[in-house]
């Protein structure tokens, strides 16, 4: 029975070695590949942590198993001794871990600056559109075309709800904004996560490499109607943005007779 | 509630039971049911339940609509309950000695690939339903899983797989809409009391933000838009994620609960001056007797209430129908008018105008803040002021009229929707319809209010002073 716990021991950081080298390859991790550009160092980063996580684990589990082993096999009439323990010890044991925190720390900060930091954002970027979120859905508004998005409203902007389109290939900001509580801008496949906070615009910027659908969903519980709160960001290239716009553009002035809509159906 | 016993089967023709079972049996364990309008409450018992002879209110609305678990189709309503209904053609045995009835083709509505159910809507098996083993789509041919307790025969009318379109309506709309529209599409759900505005009664069948006529009923199209859009500034939210075939199908339910509603309204309507609770006791008092009321009753649910249920039913099939035909929708007589300073300014002269009187309820500024916002209202159907000053709708729910400022639409934001808006007015609502106003002034006042939230000033029509004066030419 003591040998068994000591193998017991054992048998979990061989299987967590196991599944940390197989899972990057099966996709595990992530619901997807990241899809956009700041994805690929922010999965860099999450391996970065996977590797020295997996390392601390399997050490100090294969350590716990090996005193056990000790114990296990060990003649049973010697008495235990006490011990205060070793000062030695604990300053390592102390020291090393605070150097790889620090390590952590220093090396993200790179990547947190890419993302949060306002004047690090790409030059190139646009302001694509404004997404408020709202219990239970995302309002979007486009500024009208061929002018710049705006924290104000203005005449002609256009307005959607729940489909974002964005062009791939380029970086994108957009204006995050709440009208009620707290909700969170989460698209999984592009690893975008970002608070909405009461009384704030925040930008939010991201650059989308790869035509297709993504999933934007809410990652703040905001009410009984947080799990309905999801929508779908459209990539697709710039001419198709242009011309998604200018069908919006002919749906919202929709006047009703005929003539408008010969108009918007060229 | 089932049926009465007193049904006969032939009362049944035209309507087509569909069980839950066609969707499979995630319905399970949770047992839903319809309730009864304050209407039906307020009448005499024997009125609502029925004498032995015939049906009262409550018979009569499970007959046609059931409840949540065994939903009637009631083919004269303009709901599309899916399936295909057809007729038998003719009648074998199969080997095991249940029947194998052949069907007649239909045009344009094909059967399902694999049909389950037959549901039988004449002869003397009407309201049954009988599972099918085996399909032969060459031929049409069905056999039946087992042998009905009565006949079958040639020329019976049937529904192949009949409610499948309902029954998933309902399963989507108790998990998606019901909390806040309630099981019976009262309005009335666990959560709607935390909401304001309150969530859409459908029972009176009168929804605001249509694209038909001011008495036209709302269109097919119109429901979707608002369950793609949903509706800013309330808490109805976008449900555009939802597949094609899932918006059919919740909007075909709630048409469903609307009629139900409406149908129990008006069946309430054609008892309520004689045999309410509080009709009845006035009678008494003056001089009736318990037994000629009760006389009378029986002959006019036997008479009167039996004929009048068929007609009622027809009169909402055809308003709910042509709803969704083209002369139920507003269509300008003229395009928009340009977006002007010139239009932007008549249209707010039409505003502040006499005849229109826009200001009254929606401010001199479009604030959405007229004298009528804090003037006491008579509640149009008891004839008593409300414990509240301002606009009420009909369903005793404070509206106050919007503010045009905010640049928040509920009905949508497009032209269209606004015209239609004026047009038609708000259903339901205090907002009238200004049908017979010229639809120019109609579009030169949807170009002003468009304006509203981008005024520099009170009445600046949107255009900031050093962008323009008011002897400015009209710029397009």
């Amino acid at each position: 029975m003591k040998k068994f716990w000591a193998l017991f021991f054992f048998f979990w950081p061989t299987v967590a070695i196991i599944t940390c080298l197989i899972a990057p390859s099966r996709g595990w991790w992530f619901p997807s590949p990241p899809m956009s550009r700041t994805g690929v160092q922010i999965d860099g980063l999450f391996y970065l942590i996977l590797i020295i996580v997996t390392i601390t684990f399997v050490g100090t589990q294969y350590a716990l198993g090996y005193a056990l082993w000790k114990g296990a096999t060990k003649e049973t009439d010697s008495k235990a001794v006490f011990s205060h323990g070793s000062h030695k010890l604990e300053i390592i044991w102390t020291i090393v871990p605070s150097f790889i925190l620090v390590f952590i720390s220093l090396s993200q900060l790179d990547v947190l600056a890419e993302i949060r930091v306002i004047s690090k954002f790409p030059d190139k970027a646009v302001r694509v559109a404004e997404v408020t979120a709202r219990q239970f859905e995302w309002r979007i508004r486009y500024p009208k075309p061929g002018t710049e998005l705006t924290t104000e409203e203005n005449p002609g902007d256009l307005y959607f709800v729940n489909e974002l389109h964005v062009p791939i290939g380029k970086p994108v900001i957009i204006n995050l904004r709440t009208q009620d509580v707290q909700h969170a801008f989460f698209s999984p496949q592009l690893r975008v996560k970002q608070d909405a906070v009461p009384g704030l615009v925040i930008p939010v910027w991201f650059d989308v490499q790869e035509v297709g659908t993504y999933d934007l969903v809410c990652a703040e519980l905001c009410g009984w109607g947080h799990y309905k709160m999801k929508a779908r960001i459209v990539a697709q290239s710039q001419s198709s943005v242009e011309k998604y716009l200018k069908q919006l553009e002919a749906d919202q002035n929709a006047d009703g007779t005929k003539a408008a809509t010969a108009d918007s159906e060229e | 509630m089932s049926l009465t016993p007193s049904l006969k089967p032939s009362a049944l023709l035209s309507t087509f039971a569909i069980v839950a079972a066609i969707v499979g049996c995630s319905d399970s364990g949770f047992e839903s049911s319809y309730v009864y309008s304050p209407g039906t409450s307020s009448l005499i018992r024997e009125a609502q339940d029925g004498t032995k002879e015939s049906s009262g209110v409550k018979a009569l609305l499970d007959e046609h609509f059931g409840d949540p678990q065994h939903l009637r189709a009631w083919e004269k309503m303009p709901v599309d309950f899916g399936g295909t209904v057809t007729a038998i053609e003719e009648i074998k045995e199969s080997e095991r000695g249940t029947p194998v009835v052949k069907l007649a083709a239909t045009e344009g509505k094909p059967f399902s690939v694999k049909p389950l159910n037959l549901q039988l809507m004449t002869g003397a098996s009407a309201g049954k339903t009988v599972s099918i083993s085996e399909w032969n789509a060459e031929t049409n041919e069905a056999v039946l899983a087992e042998v009905p307790e009565n006949q079958i025969v040639a020329g019976d009318s049937c529904a192949v797989d009949g409610g499948t379109v309902l029954t998933s309506g309902r399963m989507l709309y108790m998990r998606h809409c019901s909390h806040c529209h309630g099981t019976s599409g009262d309005g009335n759900g666990p959560t709607s009391r935390y909401l304001t505005p309150k969530p859409r009664d459908y029972r009176n069948g009168v929804f605001k933000f249509t694209s038909t006529n001011d008495m036209s009923k709302v269109s097919r199209e119109d429901l979707s838009r608002i369950l793609r859009n949903g509706i800013p500034g309330t808490y109805m939210p976008s449900f555009l994620l939802m597949k094609e075939d899932e918006h059919h199908a919740i909007i075909e339910y709630v048409r469903f609960l609307s009629l139900r509603g409406e149908y129990e309204r008006k069946l309430v309507a054609e008892l309520s001056s004689d045999f309410s609770q509080a009709a009845y006791d006035s009678r008494l008092k003056s001089g009736e007797t318990k037994a000629d009321i009760q006389k009378e009753l029986s002959e006019f649910l036997a008479a009167d209430l039996k004929e009048s249920a068929e007609t009622l039913g027809d009169d909402l099939a055809e308003i709910w129908t042509a709803a969704d035909t083209e002369e139920a929708a507003i269509v300008p007589a003229v395009p928009r008018v340009p977006d002007s300073q010139e239009s932007r300014r008549r249209g707010r002269e039409l505003y502040l105008s006499k005849t229109l009187n826009c200001a009254d309820c929606h401010g001199i500024d479009g604030a959405g803040n007229g004298p009528q916002t804090i003037a006491f209202e008579k509640n149009p159907i008891t004839n008593d002021l409300y414990n509240e000053p301002g606009l009420h709708d009909i369903w005793d729910n404070l509206n106050q009229p919007r503010n045009l400022k905010l640049g928040m639409y509920r009905g949508g934001r497009r032209p269209i929707d606004l015209f239609s808006r004026i047009h038609a007015g708000i259903k339901g609502s205090r907002m009238p319809s200004f049908k017979n106003t010229p639809h120019e002034d109609i579009w030169n006042i949807v170009n002003y209010v468009l304006s509203l939230p981008f005024e520099s000033e009170p009445g600046g029509t949107g255009i900031a002073p050093s962008a323009g004066t008011v002897t400015a030419p009209p710029a397009n």
